[in-house]
């Protein structure tokens, strides 16, 4: 069988650790083929190396190299196309169609031909409508879109996809899930696909390859070890019933005449809403649509029109420097949050000026050990990998401890037990420290036994949902 | 006019009234720079802007120059005044009437600056408006952890720099996964061609304006 080959490679970034040693898969052509493992286990790294991003751009590459079908692959250029994790820097130009020009133009493509591979790679992903708009006005789920229409562009023969859907909606997630699918069976694309959320793909991958950061190896899942990892991703056809707020309930963010808009586009328009206090609010609603311009909106990072009221004071009277001891938000990119050097150097920091003393320094290490850092106390914030870096902010901002902790996409890039382990320690802090928690979320498995309410934004509306 | 020829212009007007004295030519400089700006339908406002923003420099160099140089030499004192006009109106004519990518790619295709440059510069260009946001971002990140940063804190700025470094190095894997490749040849979607006539532009306003600037005081 035709296949990609990875033969005896050895990759270390710190000389007595490998993150792979002695690795040999073949992965088919023309075929869908799922990496999973933990997070930081090495899917990413493993992508780069195939891409050729790594050793260049780090890490130590010992021994071995990447073939397809026992050609080299170094040689064979543009062979091979990426779609990165972070939608945000991926873009060379500033809008979409000036950067699939550029990318065009790096094939070497005929002037002529151009602007009909252009509308068709756009019309493949659905997203002509983006095509002039600026990078800086569009949403995660919206630059993963025209990320995959470049990938289209491209016509590369093997795509390379590191965890495309972590920020994007799951009507979303369902269409481009389809797109690939289109693109394995009708233009005979090698997809391989690194991935924590399983959801969907139990009819689409062909294979699945599993690492094993314990032995330093990866593997390819029999049949019945595939069954059995899909059958933890059940897909969600029970709803649950949710609780709608009681008069008992206290307001704790009120938004009165409330509107927000972006590039001239109405996002929000709300006479009245009122999130409540010491319970965790579970926002969903589609990419773009502004739940995150929302957030930016409360801690005053976005202009806005009307007024928000924190526990019953307006925020635009309010100095930041008050309002941000009162309400902390955890970013969608993790690195926003962080200023110091190493993870320990964080947790000081967090200490330093925390608001309550709930978590002790025994909690703290427990908690680190939980989410699978205790090893990493001395590591360069930076050089974690995505999954670490959620989960080492998600602690920071508990441990600062503010009565309202706004959380965007809290759970994005992390495994499943991960997330489970997030979960645990974000019910127990809020409770303890008595906190308001506002998060949202794509990732919805098993997120109803957490939650005490779910609001949709959608229609430019917010609005208190009886089921999730 | 081609974007790297109308630099080129620019830079050199400029770099002739800064090593001589006609007040005549200044004027006719700004008076022509203006209506460049005019019919390249500039704003009302950026005009005003390109009035108002040199003024106290130039009133500077003006009092300077009249009032406490030995021989209170008035020419010479509007010569600087109106220079400070020049170096903006001329500036303006270059910058609000061509793009960034404009000029990338004229140099990128007739000066045949290597592309890994101009796309390199350009990519940081239009990251610009994110490195404004990053820093307020950054300060209000700090805030939530309880630390002021004060827009002079070089903590501020050691951490824009990390954010920036991390940038660069994401943007350039992205370039390459994007198909570029250091010094293979790309194909031109937007062919930038220098005409007869911009070279013919270039030297009849080089050439025209050597009169008043050596002829009239």
């Amino acid at each position: 069988m035709h296949s990609l080959t990875v033969n005896n490679l050895t990759f270390k970034y710190q000389p007595d650790a490998p993150i792979f040693e002695n690795v040999n898969i073949a992965l088919p052509l023309n075929q869908f083929n799922v990496l999973v493992g933990p997070s930081g286990s090495g899917k990413s790294t493993l992508l780069k190396i195939i891409a050729g991003l790594y050793p260049q751009f780090g890490g130590n590459l010992i021994s071995g190299n990447i073939t397809i079908d026992g050609i080299n692959l170094s040689t064979n250029q543009h062979q091979i196309a990426m779609l990165f994790q972070n939608p945000n820097q991926q873009f060379t130009m500033d809008t979409p169609r000036n950067e699939l020009i550029f990318v065009l133009e790096n094939l070497q493509v005929k002037p002529s031909e151009m602007n009909a591979r252009i509308t068709e790679s756009l019309n493949f992903v659905d997203c002509t409508e983006l095509a002039d708009q600026n990078f800086n006005t569009l949403s995660g789920g919206e630059k993963q879109k025209v990320a995959l229409a470049v990938i289209v562009a491209m016509d590369s023969s093997v795509i390379l996809l590191d965890e495309p859907f972590a920020s994007i909606d799951p009507g979303a997630r369902n269409h481009l899930l389809a797109k690939l699918t289109e693109l394995r069976d009708k233009h005979h694309k090698t997809i391989i696909l690194a991935e924590h959320d399983l959801h969907g793909y139990q009819e689409i991958a062909d294979q699945v390859f599993q690492i094993n950061p314990g032995d330093s190896n990866i593997v390819a899942l029999t049949q019945d070890a595939k069954k059995k990892l899909f059958s933890q991703f059940k897909p969600i056809t029970m709803t649950t019933r949710i609780k709608l707020p009681s008069e008992y309930d206290q307001p704790v963010i009120t938004l009165d005449h409330f509107h927000l808009t972006q590039q001239n586009k109405t996002l929000l328009e709300q006479s009245k809403f009122t999130f409540f206090k010491n319970k965790i609010t579970l926002i969903t609603g589609e990419n773009g649509i502004g739940k995150s311009t929302l957030f930016n909106a409360i801690i005053k990072l976005t202009p806005y029109q009307g007024k928000i009221l924190v526990s019953g004071h307006d925020v635009k009277s309010m100095k930041q420097k008050k309002l941000t001891r009162q309400v902390g938000l955890v970013f969608q990119e993790a690195e926003n949050q962080f200023m110091a050097i190493t993870v320990a150097e964080e947790i000081e920091l967090s200490k330093k000026h925390r608001l309550t003393t709930y978590f002790t320094d025994q909690l703290i290490k427990d908690s680190l050990s939980r989410l699978n850092l205790s090893d990493r106390l001395d590591q360069v914030v930076y050089s974690l990998s995505e999954g670490q870096k959620k989960k080492l902010q998600i602690l920071l901002m508990l441990i600062s401890g503010q009565q309202i902790l706004l959380l965007d996409e809290p759970l994005r890039g992390l495994d499943i037990d991960s997330l489970a382990a997030v979960l645990v320690l974000i019910k127990k802090a809020s409770l303890a420290q008595q906190q308001t928690v506002i998060m949202i979320s794509h990732q919805l498995t098993d997120l109803a036994k957490w939650i005490d309410y779910h609001v949709l934004f959608a229609q430019q509306q917010l609005s208190y949902q009886e089921v999730l | 006019m081609n974007a790297s020829l109308k630099l080129l212009l620019v830079l050199l007007i400029s770099l002739e009234v800064s090593f001589t004295q006609s007040l005549s030519a200044n004027l006719i400089l700004i008076t022509g720079s203006l209506f460049y700006l005019m019919i390249h339908k500039t704003s009302f406002r950026s005009l005003l802007l390109l009035g108002v923003v040199p003024f106290l420099p130039a009133l500077g160099l003006f009092v300077t120059i009249y009032y406490f140089s030995p021989d209170h030499d008035l020419h010479f004192a509007w010569v600087l005044f109106t220079r400070m006009y020049v170096y903006v109106t001329a500036g303006a004519s270059f910058t609000l009437t061509s793009t960034p990518l404009d000029l990338a790619l004229s140099l990128e295709q007739n000066w045949h600056l290597p592309s890994k440059f101009a796309y390199g510069t350009l990519a940081a260009f239009n990251m610009l408006p994110k490195i404004k946001s990053a820093i307020v971002t950054i300060r209000t990140a700090g805030l939530m952890r309880g630390i002021v940063l004060s827009w002079w804190s070089p903590q501020l700025y050691f951490k824009a720099i990390l954010v920036a470094l991390n940038w660069s190095e994401n943007l350039a894997q992205a370039m390459i996964s994007h198909g570029f490749v250091e010094d293979q040849p790309r194909t031109f979607y937007r062919q930038i061609k220098i005409t007869i006539i911009d070279y013919s532009m270039l030297i009849v306003i080089i050439l025209a304006i050597q009169l008043p600037i050596w002829l009239l005081p």
